[in-house]
């Protein structure tokens, strides 16, 4: 690496880490009431309305949940309480987001599973591959290659 | 009328017969003439009934009106269930006969036969539909003086008379590749050929898919006025299951070209595309998930999900059977070589296709094994789709910049500077305009470092060959990287900084937005026809006026919002009216959302089509290129 190459990168790395300390203490605001409800609201479907959420909404029952969420947090309840309301109310699958709990953790958990086992299966091909080089052409694969070039 | 698409059924059952007997190759290309022509007479028969308000047609009265202007009449054709099978029958009427057409001298050439065979298998199912269960020309014994119309929905926009063609044409392509695959599978000839021969198809229809995809966002942000283009519906999931295996397979093919690995892999991807096109429109039609697309549910859809199964389960059969003979030779000597990155790239893929199927289909299963209802939407894909992102953006900045086979570290150095350059410098930039959160700051420095090295790869090809560097697949390959990188800065900042307001306003007032300000000039509530519609001008600070409307149709349930949106490249200002308002009163509860960088998100969209095009001219210096040894090993072997 040249002298130039070290700088360069040096530089790099500097704005890099710099901005996402900014970034991060940028984003350091409090939750407040307007931005918690908003939160809320963003997840939480219409019970009518076919996967569109009560934020988005225009029907009528999408608007009393929002004035719902609304009143609820006035009433200083806590957002894991709201939705568990609005779950009773309105059934579970009000809830755009899966709980993490019973049968739809698994929808959380298996893709991981399934990422670890890809990358597994995937490091020990390459360690197959690593071993298996230099006899990349057998034998077996030139005679069938001269016997298919001889082919009329 | 009907007959003709029963004729054109009956006869592939026969051709497909004649194949079997592996004679009568030659005949069997009259017999695809003949299906093309029965298919184009049936969808002229159905324009025509469409333009003449042929009211004796069920599908016509139900889906059109006298009043519907003739450019919607044309696009009824596709607005509903029957009708939209009948334009899939026609797109794969023309594929197939495109592909009969260039192959025809290859005809006698076994792999070509039973690739022919599997595409006319697929066309029998789509006739066998058409003339059975769902005919698009079963009459009325009463016929009504005038039709029901389509939803509103669906003829409020022009876009909307594109975008299922489009995405049509992207599904429906596939088809071809898929046929080859099988083709290649059944005669064990698993060499290089095949694909080559079928890269163009594959490529074909991933560009109009991508473009379909793309304008299905575009509709649902100008006409559905909730103010967002994507929101993990399972219909829009259907359509983008295809285009993920199907870009996995763009990028691994070429590994397979190059080196002649990942054969058995490619075959699966391609058929997997297929089976996902499948088993994307047995979820729209079948109902059986709620949808935002649900415009045409019916019983259909055991039938499409026994066809899924029938592929799903003949190509596990087939590589499980052909599996041995197409094991590669060959092998990645680095994770540090653009064939390793590839290999990444098709991991993370998977994975994120995985991650939508499971996303999409969980609800089901749940509900199949515990009797529960849950849902799972938008904050289960951001939360997990999320990484996979970041992560395809970061090899998307890295791989083109690496050699085959592998890269010392010091050349790695020397190659990434540039990129994280760039990256390093957009983070700093989107922190002095205001961007905040770890997240998407992050992302938005991958997207930089994204376009710096697609740029810089342009660059190099266009300094060493003149404008010439640009066109074939590695300079259009880039384009398409350059319209990624818009598409997710787009993404990611209208996702993650947008912002919004409600307000109900009285004529004169104004209301501020992030820093937009807008006037509520006045209402015009009128009749059109029988549909009540308030429309309302706003004046937008520095863009001019512009009139969001709302729609009470006395035929369809709840009013319609048509939103304005005034655009600029740094954001738009989207405005939508939130209800109805009481006759008489000009009061308007106005919703307006702060969008940045949406347009950036179409302009990626046209540069991926660019990029297709470019990519799809055959270019001298790439095919002088490929004649590596051992693609003339596997054309010895053809």
């Amino acid at each position: 690496m040249s002298r130039l190459q070290r700088y360069g990168w040096l530089s790099v790395l500097v704005v890099f880490v710099g901005s996402l300390a900014m970034a991060i203490t940028n984003d350091d605001v409090p939750a407040t009431i307007a931005e918690r409800a908003y939160e809320i609201k963003a997840n939480t479907l219409c019970p009518v309305c076919d996967g569109q959420n009560v934020l988005e909404s225009n029907a009528p029952v999408a608007a009393a949940i929002r004035r719902q969420v609304d009143e609820l947090i006035e009433e200083d309840r806590s957002d894991e309480e709201i939705h568990a309301y609005l779950a009773r109310q309105y059934g579970q699958d009000v809830n755009a987001k899966p709980p993490g709990t019973g049968i739809s953790s698994l929808v959380w958990i298996i893709p991981v599973l399934v990422a670890v086992l890809a990358v597994g299966v995937l490091s020990s091909s390459f360690k197959r591959w690593r071993s298996g080089r230099g006899k990349l052409v057998t034998d077996e694969d030139r005679e069938l290659v001269r016997k298919l070039r001889d082919e009329p | 009328m009907g007959l003709i698409g029963a004729s054109c059924g009956l006869i592939e059952i026969l051709l497909a017969l004649l194949m079997r007997k592996s004679s009568g190759f030659k005949r069997s290309l009259a017999w695809v003439v003949l299906m093309v022509a029965g298919c184009v007479i049936a969808v002229g028969a159905m324009e025509l009934a469409l333009l003449q308000n042929n009211f004796s047609l069920a599908y016509v009265a139900g889906n059109s009106t006298i009043e519907t202007p003739t450019i919607y009449k044309i696009a009824t054709l596709w607005g509903a269930l029957e009708g939209s099978l009948l334009l899939w029958a026609l797109l794969l009427c023309g594929y197939v006969g495109a592909a009969a057409w260039c192959f025809r001298t290859k005809i006698n050439d076994r792999l070509v036969a039973w690739s022919l065979a599997t595409m006319l298998a697929v066309c029998v199912f789509f006739f066998g539909l058409l003339i059975g269960p769902a005919s698009p020309f079963d009459t009325l014994t009463s016929v009504p003086l005038d039709g029901e119309g389509l939803n509103p929905l669906l003829r409020n926009h022009p876009l909307m008379a594109i975008h299922p063609v489009m995405l049509y044409l992207g599904y429906v392509g596939f088809t071809v590749p898929f046929a080859f695959a099988v083709g290649a599978l059944i005669t064990g000839r698993l060499g290089e050929g095949w694909l080559v021969a079928t890269r163009t198809w594959t490529l074909i229809a991933w560009g109009c898919l991508s473009i379909g995809i793309l304008l299905g966002a575009w509709w649902s942000y100008e006409v559905l006025g909730w103010g967002g283009y994507w929101a993990w519906d399972p219909v829009e999931n259907a359509s983008f299951l295809p285009w993920l295996t199907g870009t996995a397979f763009l990028h691994s093919v070429i590994v397979q070209e190059r080196r002649g690995m990942l054969r058995v892999w490619n075959l699966s991807l391609l058929l997997a595309t297929f089976a996902l096109t499948i088993f994307g429109t047995f979820l729209t039609r079948s109902g059986v998930i709620d949808s935002v697309h649900e415009f045409s549910a019916s019983s259909i859809g055991p039938l499409f999900l026994g066809f899924f199964a029938i592929i799903v389960v003949g190509s596990v059969f087939l590589v499980g059977w052909r599996g041995d003979r197409i094991r590669s030779p060959g092998s990645i000597d680095s994770p540090f070589s653009r064939e390793g990155t590839f290999l990444a790239n098709n991991f993370l893929f998977a994975l994120f296709a995985f991650v939508v199927l499971l996303g999409t289909i969980f609800p089901l299963l749940v509900e199949a094994v515990s009797n529960e209802q849950i849902a799972v939407g938008r904050p289960y894909f951001d939360r997990m789709l999320m990484p996979i992102g970041l992560a395809l953006l970061a090899l998307m900045s890295v791989s083109p910049m690496l050699s085959w086979r592998s890269t010392s570290v010091t050349t790695l150095a020397g190659k990434l500077l540039g990129p994280a350059a760039c990256g390093a410098g957009t983070m700093a930039l989107s922190i002095a305009l205001g961007a905040h959160g770890v997240w998407p700051v992050l992302g938005l420095g991958l997207g930089g470092s994204t376009l710096g090295s697609a740029a810089h790869q342009i660059l190099i090809g266009t300094r060493r060959h003149g404008w010439k560097g640009i066109i074939g697949r590695t300079g259009g390959g880039m384009v398409a990287h350059i319209g990624i990188a818009l598409i997710a800065f787009g993404f990611i900042a209208s996702t993650a900084f947008s912002e919004e307001g409600e307000f109900v306003l009285q004529p004169g007032d104004s209301a501020s937005v992030a820093g937009h300000e807008v006037t509520f000039v006045g209402v015009e509530d009128y009749f059109d026809g029988p549909n009540r519609v308030v429309s309302a001008q706003i004046k937008v600070e520095g863009r001019g006026t512009f009139s969001p409307a709302i729609t009470r149709y006395p035929t369809f349930g709840r009013p319609i919002s048509t939103p304005s949106v005034a655009t600029s490249w740094v954001d738009d200002v989207y405005l939508s009216l939130a209800a109805i308002p009481d006759e008489g009163m000009d009061r308007i509860t106005l919703r307006v959302l702060i969008k940045p960088l949406v347009v950036w998100i179409w302009m990626g969209g046209a540069l991926i089509g660019l990029g297709t095009l470019l990519a799809l001219i055959p270019n001298r210096r790439e095919i002088s290129k490929e004649d590596s040894p051992s693609s003339e090993v596997q054309e010895a072997k053809l």
